[in-house]
């Protein structure tokens, strides 16, 4: 692997831990409202959050790179903001991942959270636990399976982007080139042999990711010591 | 029940304020498309007050509304305490809603509602740690639940009943001002109920921790209870002493909840070892016999009840019977249903319920005011120790 693809990859690993970062962040409260909804316009927040899932990157991408051009409202305020224009820039290929992974993070956390239910949580309630406390103290370490595949699916979504950062990021090496469009560029320059390195680095990298997770909600074993009791009739010595 | 059978509260327990102790006064409507919740009621917190009902009575959603785990409610809550300091729970009028985490009231739910995640230690713990100025010795209160032995498991390997023990232990230490048991035993089986009431009863002495249970258990309830409030159809149908709640059921034509008995809390007399009879104090005058038990020897007070066709008429005294019990009382009411007759025979100031045939009734020419001699055995006063 030269320079420039290590570059590649240090920028692609980079946009998809800040991408999975700000994806947790957001994600979490968006799927706990979400999974507590009860309005008919939860349909409709659903349909939005899911739209990635169906829609061409380039659709998103295309959408994006108006937003983000400077003659376009979001695009200016970042310009006003920072100074640097937000199109073809680092930042607006982690914004563009955040939006395209939405769902990878955001479906699974519902999910768990509408199984977890809020018996528990009102039972941590009226125990004096407020609502940081309950959510630290009771929904994360028991929805943890959940939020570790809803960070490695994000992250792995992120890696395996491309529509979406050609259209809004371009190919600016040490900015916006990552990993898949590297690949692509190898191809175009019929470089087949560098093109092969990067497919099957990124083939195993996702195997392995994925493979992970799976292993990771395998139902863990029991982890405090198992005592031989009577389960039936509560302890014998209090007949 | 219907409404017909609708009753004011009779004999209310006399109000808190003037005994001073501590009171829980609710005036709520809770609205649901098919249900609706209407409680205007002063409840004293002394002992165990039972809350029975049929299902969507709203015995739960009472329970949740005090509890600040029912969201869409009307009017407000107010928790007295027994140094008359007044804390309002909720008062939708003034706009307040205190957050249950501030409420200082304990619930203990049907399915125990453990944290999966943590032991049954960690469960316990997580009560503590949250408890501000925590007085109880947690230590005490594990003896008291029996979990020395347990306090190392996964809540998961437990038993019902050794589950709810921790539930209700977890419930404790976070140190309540008000206990609220939502049908704690209904999934348990007959001997974890028994053990969970006999540590209802002392728990509740030991801390003096005033305690709202709610069951469609009459015969639970009146194991442990204090005062009953009666729910239908999410209005109090009756609330009092938890005798003369059962008693008044008897007067119900269609009674479809309890049979007709004599419902007692009476102090223990003597303990005959050597006849194996215990007498208990009826009044001044009379006495009742039943078979003793060792378990009589902790107590002072005994609950217990006769079954109205346990208990037969005799115009003399029958003094060559073996049958031990005897007493003369007076019929007060003459209530006739199918085939049989039930009587109300007042002997002091205790109503006693007695079914005969409606052939007896005529035979015998019963009328009210009549004097007469109940008689029953031993064998029949009944007793709630296992």
């Amino acid at each position: 692997m030269n320079t420039s693809d290590f570059q590649a990859l240090m920028t692609t690993l980079e946009m998809a831990a800040l991408t999975t970062a700000i994806l947790l962040v957001i994600g979490t409260p968006l799927a706990w409202y979400l999974a507590k909804m009860t309005s008919r316009f939860k349909v409709v927040i659903e349909a939005i959050v899911a739209l990635p899932l169906v829609l061409p990157p380039t659709v998103l991408g295309f959408y994006l790179l108006i937003a983000f051009s400077p003659e376009h409202l979001p695009g200016q305020l970042w310009q006003q903001a920072t100074g640097k224009q937000l199109a073809f820039s680092f930042s607006a290929i982690v914004i563009g991942s955040v939006l395209y992974s939405l769902p990878f993070v955001v479906q699974p956390l519902q999910k768990a959270f509408e199984q977890l239910g809020d018996s528990l949580v009102e039972a941590g309630a009226l125990l004096g636990a407020g609502p940081i406390d309950r959510f630290f103290s009771i929904v994360l370490p028991l929805t943890k399976a959940s939020f570790i595949t809803a960070a490695s699916l994000g992250f792995a979504h992120t890696v395996g982007e491309f529509g979406v950062i050609l259209m809004i990021g371009g190919n600016i090496p040490g900015e916006t080139r990552v990993l898949s469009i590297a690949l692509f560029d190898h191809v175009e320059a019929f470089d087949y042999a560098r093109a092969h390195l990067l497919a099957i680095s990124l083939l195993i990298g996702s195997m392995v990711l994925l493979a992970a997770i799976y292993w990771l909600n395998l139902p863990r074993k029991k982890r405090l010591k198992r005592l031989p009791i009577d389960i039936e009739q509560g302890e014998p010595s209090n007949d | 029940m219907t409404n017909k059978h609708v009753v004011n509260a009779i004999d209310a327990p006399e109000t808190a304020k003037q005994a001073n102790i501590a009171e829980l006064d609710i005036n709520i409507k809770v609205n649901y498309q098919q249900f609706t919740l209407a409680i205007d009621l002063s409840i004293p917190l002394t002992g165990i007050t039972g809350i029975f009902g049929h299902s969507a009575s709203g015995k739960s959603t009472l329970l949740r509304a005090i509890a600040g785990l029912e969201k869409s409610l009307l009017g407000s809550i107010t928790l007295t305490n027994n140094a008359l300091a007044s804390n309002t729970l909720v008062n939708t009028e003034q706009g307040y809603y205190l957050k249950p985490e501030h409420r200082q009231v304990g619930l203990v739910f049907q399915n125990s509602r453990l944290f999966g995640h943590l032991s049954v230690f960690g469960n316990l713990e997580y009560a503590v740690k949250r408890c501000k100025n925590s007085q109880l010795n947690l230590n005490e209160i594990i003896e008291l639940t029996e979990l020395s032995n347990l306090l190392a498991h996964r809540v998961d390997e437990l038993s019902g009943g050794q589950q709810q023990r921790v539930a209700l232990a977890r419930a404790i230490l976070a140190e309540p001002k008000l206990l609220l048991l939502d049908e704690p035993l209904s999934a348990l089986d007959q001997h974890s109920k028994s053990q969970l009431l006999k540590m209802m009863l002392t728990i509740q002495k030991r801390l003096n921790l005033p305690m709202l249970y709610v069951s469609h258990s009459l015969a639970e309830l009146q194991q442990v209870c204090d005062n009953l409030l009666v729910l239908a159809k999410g209005k109090v149908v009756n609330f009092g002493n938890i005798h003369q709640v059962i008693h008044q059921f008897n007067r119900y034509k269609e009674n479809d909840i309890i049979e007709h008995q004599t419902s007692l809390s009476l102090p223990i007399k003597a303990i005959n070892a050597h006849h194996g009879l215990t007498t208990l104090v009826l009044n001044d005058k009379q006495d009742i016999y039943l078979a003793s038990d060792e378990d009589f020897q902790q107590q002072t007070y005994l609950r217990c009840f006769i079954l109205a066709s346990d208990i037969s008429i005799s115009l003399t005294e029958p003094s060559n019977s073996s049958i031990v019990n005897h007493l003369l009382g007076t019929i007060n009411a003459i209530s006739h249903r199918d085939n049989s007759v039930l009587l109300t025979v007042q002997c002091g100031t205790q109503d006693f319920f007695v079914t005969i045939s409606a052939f007896s009734q005529q035979r015998l020419s019963l009328s009210i005011k009549q004097p007469v001699y109940l008689q029953f055995k031993a064998g029949a006063v009944r007793t709630f120790i296992h």
